[in-house]
């Protein structure tokens, strides 16, 4: 590694940090206005954060010329694991929480837009806590979109990533004709928009204007922290209805979202079917829990649907919001949400998970292979939007499938060892490394994961951070081969 | 080896596309084919009802009754049915007969049971017949030791049956089957590259069921020297080299010497092993074997496990000989899918569940009498993602992924993808089956996996949760396990192929 890469390496953290130290400082306003007494330790930390920010694009020089390959590997881990840390310094700061892998894992929660919360009564906690709760989620939400719109495709890996196996062969589809300054633009402007229109319909429901800035907050980024103890459960079902739909935005491509708001439709082609796999997995979970809590738990229809409707949308999305205590619903519903929560929403969107597209094509190889078994001298590629795809990129779409479901195998076994149960540690597992957040058992329903032994949380955090960054970015840092010049 | 032939053997599938279109279906063959079987069968039956009239358990006439009724069934099936078939077999037939005696010769093979009246419902009697014949050795008799000595026999007969292939009896039987038997021999082996042993196909099934034959007889054997009882010892011998997993004894095998132990461990390691490799391990070519890359995975999972079994039974304060002895025993019963078992000395250890775990989803070699994914599956995968790594840091380096110095394409390596995961998809199926039925969500898994892996009972299976038994599932759980079992034994994409719109479109 030259002077150069290191470079490389720190100076991209400094805008990071900036506006994590900025929405530190707007933490200040619920301080001041509620007087909880966070006000100094909060305006230390983001005075801290800033400095540090200003410190390394102030000292460190912008790169120059090619930096080493290893460097865009690197940097998009050490982005998360920096923002993370430094998350961890309010909880700290004002005491709200005591020891480091707690804070460690509620902020890596936040930042990785997971939902998983340590704290049991979150009512208690002052209100500036709270809003860095939903912040830090909001940023996480906006981050990883931005990650995989801007970073992904200067991995290298853009060939073989999800992104192309969407983009492969569809010449008009926006991405690569435009610049990543460009991007960022965009997807900021939407995400801003959504959250302004969603904090505006509540307002209209007659919420106060700092529980709908926080519920926006949590439910447009795929988040799911609460500032209520019981979730979603205590709002009006009007309120909950408006974030189930922004829920349902959230798992959406933001570029489609872009173009749609922007009436260019011609733009949107190559996206539809995607979208269109996205509308029928919701319809079909819909209907599924509605029948199952009408029938097996004796809920009213109209019941069954409104609380099959927000939970669905909320674990499809991974975003963990809770239309009651789910952990009393009935085995096999729970079983069926861990299945859906690893779909996840649609690439390019806040959500986790493997990705609709990527599900879309797994599923439409096999109906391929069966097809050529049974003539095996047609050709007949898996098309996607009516473009063959070609058998790299399925291969390389599994590539990441079996990844994931290593992964995961291996987080059970994990926290297994370190003394969790085995339905906890399955539900756990799971819920972390999609994003949804509440997993099962104890730590699942309105529960939390404050019971978890201290190397479980830290396994649970490094679950959290594996999951968003789509497992392949964070295992390729762990072989050694990866370190050799 | 593998690629060539997998090649010359698709070269030899000439058929002109048109004409698929204008031949019927040939369900005659079909019907004939698993007449024929089902005759097998109920020949097959002479042994239990001798053993029953020996031993005099009284169930020599039900015995003798359902073997006439298979007989009856395969000659209709065979004389009747299938009168003046052709021996034409394409590509939908095979599929088509794989799943039919796949399902039929299990089914008829319920009768005794139900006749015996060892299990009281059909449900049971399906069951356990298709635990059987798929090699898996999931029980629902609940007292063993007052089921007649002529049923145990008839149980550890249909997972020896089952043990090769249903279909690859079929293939040593019928010399008419000369083209066709390639596609049989595909759709029974799950599509993985097979080694041949013979140029012909009819050849190498004969020779692999000497072979089988002879580990058999060697074990019985063995079992004999270790002072078990003629029963037990064939029960056990079929159990372990057919990789079942059917006990005789309601205490299982808790009484059991060390040497018995022991020959049970080695033949069970020996059962992962690709029945190819045990021909020239006998043969000129021993020196072959060292050299087959899965051979080398397979005895490496083995060890890793084990040292990871024997540090943690240590850890929990075991003594040395107990920790080694259960260690070897689970580990060589679970790599194989065999799923035999004994006492474990303490708790299962949460390591070793976890890795008993990884050993049921890998499962044995391919072409071994085991289930599971199959090693040399999961080596091409693992060798794609470890490559698809390398060219995530080096983006212009061409790779092709090798096995035995075979290159694989990108379209095979496609295909054993999907087979992973409709694999997976299996389970989760079950598995939320299950779910239906009150088993909670991580025995549920491992339940799932264990059938279509084709191990049945495991240690593992009851540290995850309350006691699970086979014996009260609901019979919807007990069908749809049957059909993991079936889905796991044969390939999943011909049974598949079967139920699927596309198969029945002109």
């Amino acid at each position: 590694m030259t002077r150069n890469d290191i470079r490389a390496l720190v100076y991209p953290l400094g805008i990071p940090l900036l506006g994590l130290g900025g929405m530190m400082m707007l933490c200040l306003i619920p301080s001041l206005h509620f007087y909880d007494g966070t006000a100094l330790p909060m305006f230390v930390c983001g005075l801290f954060t800033l400095a540090v920010g200003l410190a390394i694009l102030g000292a460190v020089g912008k790169p120059k010329g090619r930096v080493d390959r290893r460097v865009p590997f690197l940097l998009v881990a050490l982005i998360w694991l920096v923002l993370s840390f430094f998350g961890t310094l309010p909880f700290l700061a004002t005491g709200s929480v005591t020891k480091f892998s707690d804070a460690l894992f509620e902020s890596m929660s936040g930042i990785t837009s997971t939902g998983a919360t340590i704290f049991s009564d979150v009512e208690h906690l002052p209100p500036s806590i709270l809003l860095w709760r939903s912040m830090s989620q909001w940023i996480g939400g906006f981050g990883i979109i931005l990650m995989v719109l801007a970073f992904i495709p200067s991995l290298g890996i853009n060939k073989y990533s999800l992104y192309t196996a969407e983009a492969s062969g569809a010449d008009n589809s926006g991405k690569g004709t435009i610049t990543v300054s460009e991007t960022i633009r965009r997807t900021l402007s939407i995400y801003i928009f959504l959250t302004l229109v969603f904090v505006l319909l509540l307002r209209l429901t007659g919420m106060h204007i700092w529980d709908a800035v926080n519920l926006v907050f949590t439910n447009i980024s795929s988040g799911g922290f609460c500032i209520y103890n019981d979730s979603l459960a205590s709002i009006t079902h009007r309120q909950q209805g408006i974030l189930a739909l922004a829920m349902f935005f959230s798992g959406i491509n933001f570029s489609l979202l872009f173009y749609v708001l922007t009436f260019r439709f011609g733009k949107i082609r190559h996206k539809l079917d995607q979208f269109g796999f996205y509308l029928v997995v919701i319809v079909v979970g819909i209907a599924g829990v509605m029948l199952a809590l009408h029938y097996a738990m004796d809920y009213s229809w109209k019941d069954s649907f409104r609380c099959s409707a927000v939970q669905t949308l909320s674990v499809l999305t991974t975003t963990g919001s809770l239309v009651e205590d789910t952990s009393f619903w009935w085995t096999p519903i729970l079983f069926f949400y861990v299945v859906l929560s690893l779909c996840g929403g649609m690439a390019g969107s806040t959500s986790g998970g493997l990705k609709v597209m990527r599900v879309l094509i797994l599923f439409r190889n096999v109906r391929n292979i069966l097809r050529n078994r049974l003539h095996p001298s047609a050709v007949n590629p898996v098309r996607l939007n009516g473009k063959p795809v070609s058998h790299p990129i399925i291969n390389n779409v599994m590539v990441i499938f079996f990844v994931y479901l290593f992964t995961i195998i291996l987080g059970v076994l994990l926290l297994m060892i370190c003394g969790i149960n085995a339905t906890e540690s399955f539900g756990a597992c799971i819920a972390c490394i999609t994003g949804y957040g509440p997993g099962l058992g104890a730590s699942g329903g309105l529960g939390c994961y404050e019971a978890f032994t201290v190397s479980a949380k830290w396994i649970a955090s490094l679950l959290m951070l594996m999951g968003r960054l789509e497992c392949l970015t964070v295992i390729i840092l762990l072989i050694p081969r990866f370190w050799k010049q | 080896m593998g690629v060539v032939e997998k090649i010359t053997s698709y070269g030899i599938r000439i058929f002109d596309p048109k004409m698929v279109h204008i031949r019927r279906f040939n369900f005659k063959l079909v019907a004939r084919l698993a007449g024929m079987m089902l005759t097998i069968l109920a020949c097959a039956m002479v042994l239990p009802i001798i053993v029953s009239l020996v031993y005099r358990d009284g169930a020599q006439f039900d015995l003798f009754f359902s073997a006439i009724a298979i007989l009856v069934l395969g000659l209709v099936l065979r004389n009747i049915v299938g009168k003046d078939t052709d021996y034409e077999l394409h590509e939908k037939e095979s599929f088509w007969i794989t799943s039919v005696i796949w399902i039929l010769v299990p089914l008829a093979g319920s009768l005794p049971y139900l006749f015996t009246g060892a299990v009281s419902n059909f449900t049971d009697a399906a069951f356990e017949s298709f635990s059987g014949f798929t090699t898996t050795g999931a029980s629902v008799i609940a007292d063993l030791d007052h089921t007649p000595v002529g049923l145990l026999i008839w149980r550890s007969l249909t997972q020896w049956i089952g043990g090769l292939g249903l279909i690859l009896f079929i293939i040593a039987m019928l010399k008419k089957l000369n083209v066709g038997s390639v596609q049989l021999y595909d759709a029974e082996f799950s599509g993985t590259i097979q080694r041949k042993l013979h140029p012909r196909i009819a050849s190498s099934v004969k020779l692999m069921w000497s072979i089988y034959l002879g580990l058999t007889a060697i074990l019985f054997v063995l079992l004999l020297l270790g002072k078990n009882g003629l029963v037990d010892s064939f029960c056990l011998a079929t159990s372990a080299v057919s990789t079942g997993g059917f006990m005789v004894h309601g205490t299982g095998l808790a009484e059991m010497n060390l040497w018995s132990r022991a020959s049970l461990t080695f033949f069970m390691f020996l059962s992962g092993v690709n029945i190819a490799l045990v021909y020239h391990l006998l043969s000129r070519k021993g020196k072959d074997v060292w050299k087959d890359q899965e051979f080398h995975v397979y005895l490496g999972i083995f060890l890793v496990a084990v040292a990871v079994s024997v540090s943690a039974f240590l850890a929990k304060g075991c003594s040395l000989g107990d920790a080694l002895g259960f260690s070897l025993f689970h580990v060589a019963s679970t790599v194989s899918t065999c799923g035999l078992s004994v006492d474990c000395p303490t708790q299962l250890p949460m390591s070793v569940a976890g890795v008993t775990f990884f050993l049921i989803i890998i499962g044995a070699s391919a072409g071994s009498t085991g289930g599971g994914l199959k090693i040399k599956r999961l080596m091409i995968l693992w060798r794609y993602v470890r490559n698809y790594f390398t060219r995530m840091m080096h983006p212009n380096v061409v790779f092709s992924v090798k096995v035995n110095d075979m290159t694989i394409s990108d379209e095979y390596i496609n295909k054993i993808f999907g087979f992973v995961f409709m694999y997976i998809m299996f389970i989760v199926c079950g598995a939320f089956v299950l779910t239906l039925c009150d088993v909670n969500i991580p025995t549920a898994v491992c339940v799932a996996a264990a059938n279509i892996g084709n191990l049945g009972p495991s240690p593992l299976i009851n540290t995850l949760g309350p006691t699970f038994d086979y014996v009260s599932l609901q019979p919807v759980a007990k069908w749809t396990l049957m059909s993991l079992m079936l889905v796991g034994r044969i390939e999943i994409f011909a049974i598949l192929a079967v139920f699927s719109p596309v198969y029945w479109k002109r």
